[in-house]
């Protein structure tokens, strides 16, 4: 169960993002029960069970993800039940989320739903992150 | 009891809010209502535009890999890697993506390469293709080129529906 580390994360999205602008779409009827990696940008408009690396996750209004996301930069404006790490984490009004928001830089919409906890870390948390803590959302 | 009279529903303010008329329209919170509820929304959020594209089809880009299961209603473009089942209504493997385990689907196109196997009614393997395991199918087309490693089985829907109906005939019997 180990997690790509953001610092190799922060080289790959910079070739990514040089090379194929596109970014990944797990769409509104698609349901992925798993490990989705990704060197650059994943939307999930979809369910998402299991863990997301990729370097910036939009989770879009209507869909779910429940598990880990470990990522750069998250967008939640659908539903979350579990863990973020995140440098930047924008939860807008639509969001609903259950669990911990591992942050660095939290912006919160109002009328967003956030049941957990938010803890702040240092950059260098995400940045030595190459194995998740094993507490329970 | 009702403290503040809150309803529960998020996304209906009881606060009047001019500058939201979209408020309205949030709870279908389908794909063609979240681009336009973020937009006028002075939050940075340059991806939405550009992501509202393709409504039905899920793409599976090449920078992605995803280890597990896929299960779709609708199409599935996979051009990354998936190691696991992948289930949709059409599936197309792009040409360098690659799939480890089986894909199911009323349509498959392959122009990638896949390691396991394919149960579609409809199977198409381009030039590109490379296939090493069986094909169910019930019509297939193959272009000149593609390569194949497996058994074809033109049994698929007869043979998935029978099994389940007759052995408990023949025991019975």
């Amino acid at each position: 169960m180990s997690v790509m580390p953001l610092s190799s994360l922060a080289r790959t999205s910079r070739a990514a993002s040089a090379g194929a602008a596109e970014a990944a779409c797990l769409g509104l009827a698609l349901k992925v029960t798993g490990l989705v990696e990704c060197t650059g940008e994943v939307h999930v408009r979809g369910i998402v069970r299991g863990r997301i690396n990729a370097a910036r996750v939009v989770v879009s209004a209507g869909a779910f993800v429940e598990g880990d996301i470990v990522a750069r930069e998250v967008r939640v404006a659908g539903r979350f039940d579990g863990r973020i790490f995140a440098l930047s984490v924008i939860v807008d009004e639509s969001a609903a989320v259950t669990g911990r928001i591992f942050h660095n830089q939290l912006s919160v919409e109002r009328g967003a739903r956030i049941d957990g906890r938010t803890p702040w870390r240092p950059p260098n948390f995400f940045e030595s992150l190459d194995q998740l803590p094993e507490t329970m959302p | 009891m009702t403290m503040f009279s809150r309803s529960d529903k998020p996304a209906e303010p009881t606060v009047p809010q001019p500058p939201r008329p979209q408020a309205a329209a949030q709870p279908l919170s389908s794909t063609s209502t979240s681009a336009p509820t973020s937009a006028p929304a002075p939050a940075p959020s340059p991806v939405r535009p550009q992501s509202s594209q393709t409504p039905g089809v899920s793409v599976i880009s090449k920078a992605l890999k995803i280890t597990g299961q896929l299960e779709s209603t609708e199409d599935i473009r996979i051009d990354g890697e998936v190691e696991g089942d992948v289930r949709g209504l059409s599936v197309t493997v792009g040409q360098g993506a690659r799939v480890k385990g089986t894909v199911y689907g009323d349509a498959v196109e392959l122009a990638g390469a896949i390691d396991g196997r394919i149960e579609a009614k409809k199977v198409v393997l381009t030039a590109t293709a490379h296939m090493e395991g069986d094909v169910v199918h019930q019509d297939i087309r193959i272009e000149s080129g593609a390569y194949i490693d497996g058994h074809l089985k033109p049994e698929h829907g007869k043979a998935a529906a029978k099994p389940a109906t007759k052995p408990s005939e023949n025991a019975k019997a």
